[in-house]
């Protein structure tokens, strides 16, 4: 069979038994074949051991990632995110980067789910000079004080700011936390129940 | 050729030599790479928003030994004379082709930049962000840029791809229509009646063209 076809039929998730059954060949016969389309590029495995091993077969070659904004947050965030692109990062990358990402994603989730990144940042001083960068300090103190009220965050040293004019995580233009919005000027588009995801 | 190893190569160097950060949007064989679609391509095709990057992307891989190149023999005639037609940049086999703000007639809709495929970041003392548009604009993209193996290209993108969205193509094709693209409509059509002898694409999608030009 030609072996975009063949890659075409086999898509998505298999195990040994499956591949054999959906191309009526024998399981040594699937296992050849998996191994050469493995070798290609085109599987990963996973499982193993005591666990069934299973097949991610793709019509496209699957390249080694590297991590990226979702993984980090993914990785330290109780609250999952579905990454809408795929995000890879080649080069130093950590808490402190995904932070400062997930603020310029503007998006709702990201910020939300990025607040637990606040407990892994081990470089504050990294945090601030990004965040000047990027011209998003006012944000990134706002967020942190919002995140102390609800969970355990490591200290923070204190960095001189000014709050200067009034700036948006999203779209949203509310005022929860007033406390908070007004001491850094910025609008805070969750309320407690939002972050209840995150406990 | 460039092989997805060297592509990676070549941005990481890019990444350590530019002096400010720098976003492009990458379509063509440099996307079809980072899908995974093929492990080889002639030439990196990349498109900048700001022409203040653009030139100091230039200056970097003038540094890492590409010169630029005249275009003759790449693109066909008619694309040759575009404004917005690319400056190249070549290297013994590999080579660049650098766009500015438009490909040819072709303008960045809000869409394509939205719906991106993948981002990736290379970091040095900068960062260069390489954004990979999603497989819908690339098959576009490959009608209107019309060179050599590009067709090819096509229809490896569609014969790989199960959920290929073809409405989502032609929605894009008339919003370049409308906001300017007096060719896009042609080259689309084109390419759909070359791809009808490999694969089945309903007819009511030439419709949709059709009716627009009316």
């Amino acid at each position: 069979m030609d072996k975009e076809l063949l890659l075409k039929k086999l898509e998505g998730l298999h195990t040994l038994d499956t591949v054999a059954e959906a191309i009526h060949i024998k399981k040594q016969s699937a296992l050849n074949l998996l191994s050469g389309l493995k070798k290609e590029g085109y599987v990963t495995v996973s499982g193993g051991r005591q666990q069934k091993r299973f097949y991610k077969i793709t019509a496209r070659k699957q390249r080694k990632r590297d991590k990226g904004m979702f993984d980090i947050i993914n990785k330290y965030s109780p609250m999952k995110l579905a990454p809408w692109y795929d995000h890879q990062v080649h080069g130093h990358y950590g808490p402190e980067e995904a932070l400062i990402d997930a603020i310029q994603t503007q998006s709702f989730r990201a910020i939300l789910a990025s607040l637990r990144l606040f407990n892994h940042i081990t470089d504050w001083g990294k945090l601030h000079r990004l965040a000047k960068e990027k011209g998003c300090w006012q944000k990134v103190g706002a967020l942190y004080d919002v995140s102390r009220l609800y969970f355990r965050v490591r200290k923070m040293p204190p960095y001189k700011y000014k709050a200067k004019k009034w700036q948006n995580l999203t779209q949203l233009k509310k005022l929860n936390f007033p406390h908070i919005a007004k001491k850094w000027h910025v609008y805070m588009p969750f309320n407690e129940k939002d972050m209840g995801e995150l406990l | 050729m460039i092989s997805y190893e060297d592509q990676m190569n070549i941005f990481e160097l890019i990444g350590k030599a530019i002096s400010k950060d720098i976003e492009c949007y990458a379509f063509g064989g440099t996307a079809m790479m980072f899908y995974g679609y093929k492990d080889e391509t002639k030439d990196i095709d990349l498109l900048f928003e700001d022409e203040d990057l653009r030139n100091e992307f230039v200056e970097a891989i003038k540094n890492l030994g590409f010169d630029e190149t005249a275009l003759v023999n790449i693109y066909i005639p008619e694309k040759l004379g575009d404004k917005n037609a690319p400056r190249m940049f070549k290297r013994d086999d590999s080579r660049f082709d650098i766009f500015l703000k438009k490909i040819f007639k072709t303008a960045m809709s809000p869409r394509m930049k939205e719906d991106l495929y993948a981002v990736h970041d290379f970091k040095g003392k900068n960062n260069l962000r390489v954004k990979v548009l999603g497989k819908e604009f690339i098959v576009l993209l490959k009608a209107v840029t019309e060179r050599d193996r590009d067709f090819e290209d096509i229809l490896t993108i569609v014969k790989k791809e199960k959920n290929f969205d073809w409405q989502y193509l032609i929605d894009e094709v008339l919003w370049q229509y409308n906001h300017g693209d007096s060719w896009v409509l042609l080259d689309a059509e084109k390419m759909i009646k070359e791809l009808k002898k490999y694969i089945f694409i309903e007819q009511k999608y030439l419709k949709e063209l059709y009716s627009a030009k009316k």
